[in-house]
């Protein structure tokens, strides 16, 4: 989301995005599962220059970085074996394991404010239960999207353009 | 495993998402649990190197397909990464006629409440990992 933001300001820094547009890519990157960088990335990419536009959007947006990514990994990988660099290792996954949570608290935060507290703790429940039950993750989105679709809000929070 | 698999399972992750590590439980579940391809550990240091990089925080995909089959797999990671972004191609002419509906915006929040829920195991079962893994230096 950050990302979203810097994107948004340096583009209307140049007049190429105007507060709307920016709400329906916004919007969009909401919507589509995966990436929501990628996806508005793709969106604005396809806004302009259609599938080339897309194309280029998206390996810009996310190449670079797998790069980099790929190139950690194998590093960790090779020096892993002495002491000092797995205990400093177990120590900074404990700090990505609680930015875990955080980012699980990051997406419901914007739920649990207004009116629509009480169907928000009611869908975690659900969701919660099912979990408990043994639920695949796949089932337990298409079983709340069933939910949220069938409890249509009079406004969901986080959600407009 | 092979490549296609690994894209496979990767790509239902990734569509599973809405946020960058929200495919993380059905990783988790297919890689870690059912096809023993990758620990927790393993997993865990993917979570890292995702967040310590430029890009999206869904980076961690291609350090999890690098642990799996190294390069290659890396690759197959990347491409399940990007290839869900096409999604919004369409999504686009979608919403600029229904993002409106009450229902679909509702389905939508329902999802993204489920996909924090489903973070919360996942997490938990991280942190447990790590400090376990801390636990055993002292």
């Amino acid at each position: 989301m950050a990302s979203i933001e810097l994107l948004r300001r340096t583009l209307e820094r140049r007049g190429w995005l105007d507060d709307e547009e920016h709400g329906i890519l916004n919007a969009v990157a909401r919507f589509t599962p995966g990436t929501n960088v990628l996806a508005y990335l793709a969106a604005l990419g396809w806004s302009y220059q259609r599938a080339p536009g897309a194309v280029v959007a998206i390996v810009g947006g996310s190449l670079p970085g797998a790069v980099v990514v790929t190139a950690m990994t194998a590093v960790a990988a090779s020096i892993d074996r002495w002491r000092s660099v797995r205990a400093a290792l177990a120590v900074a996954t404990l700090v990505a394991a609680a930015l875990v949570l955080v980012s699980a608290w990051s997406l419901v935060r914007p739920y649990m404010r207004g009116p629509r507290l009480a169907w928000t703790l009611v869908s975690i429940a659900v969701a919660g239960l099912l979990i408990l039950l043994g639920a695949t993750p796949v089932r337990v989105l298409l079983a709340l999207a069933v939910w949220g679709a069938l409890t249509p809000p009079t406004a969901v929070p986080g959600t407009a353009p | 495993m092979s490549l296609l698999v690994l894209y496979l399972l990767l790509l239902k992750a990734s569509l599973t998402a809405f946020s960058g590590v929200g495919g993380l439980p059905q990783i988790r579940q297919d890689l870690v649990v059912t096809h023993h391809a990758l620990t927790d550990e393993d997993l865990n240091r993917a979570v890292l190197f995702g967040r310590s990089s430029p890009g999206p925080v869904g980076l961690y995909v291609v350090s999890v397909g690098y642990a799996v089959r190294g390069v290659g797999g890396a690759l197959v990671g990347w491409l399940a990464l990007a290839s869900p972004a096409f999604l919004a191609i369409p999504m686009l002419a979608v919403l600029r006629r229904w993002l409106h509906q009450p229902r679909l915006r509702s389905a939508l929040g329902a999802v993204i409440v489920a996909s924090a829920t489903l973070l919360v195991p996942s997490g938990v079962s991280l942190v447990r990992d790590a400090l376990t893994q801390i636990a055993s230096f002292w």
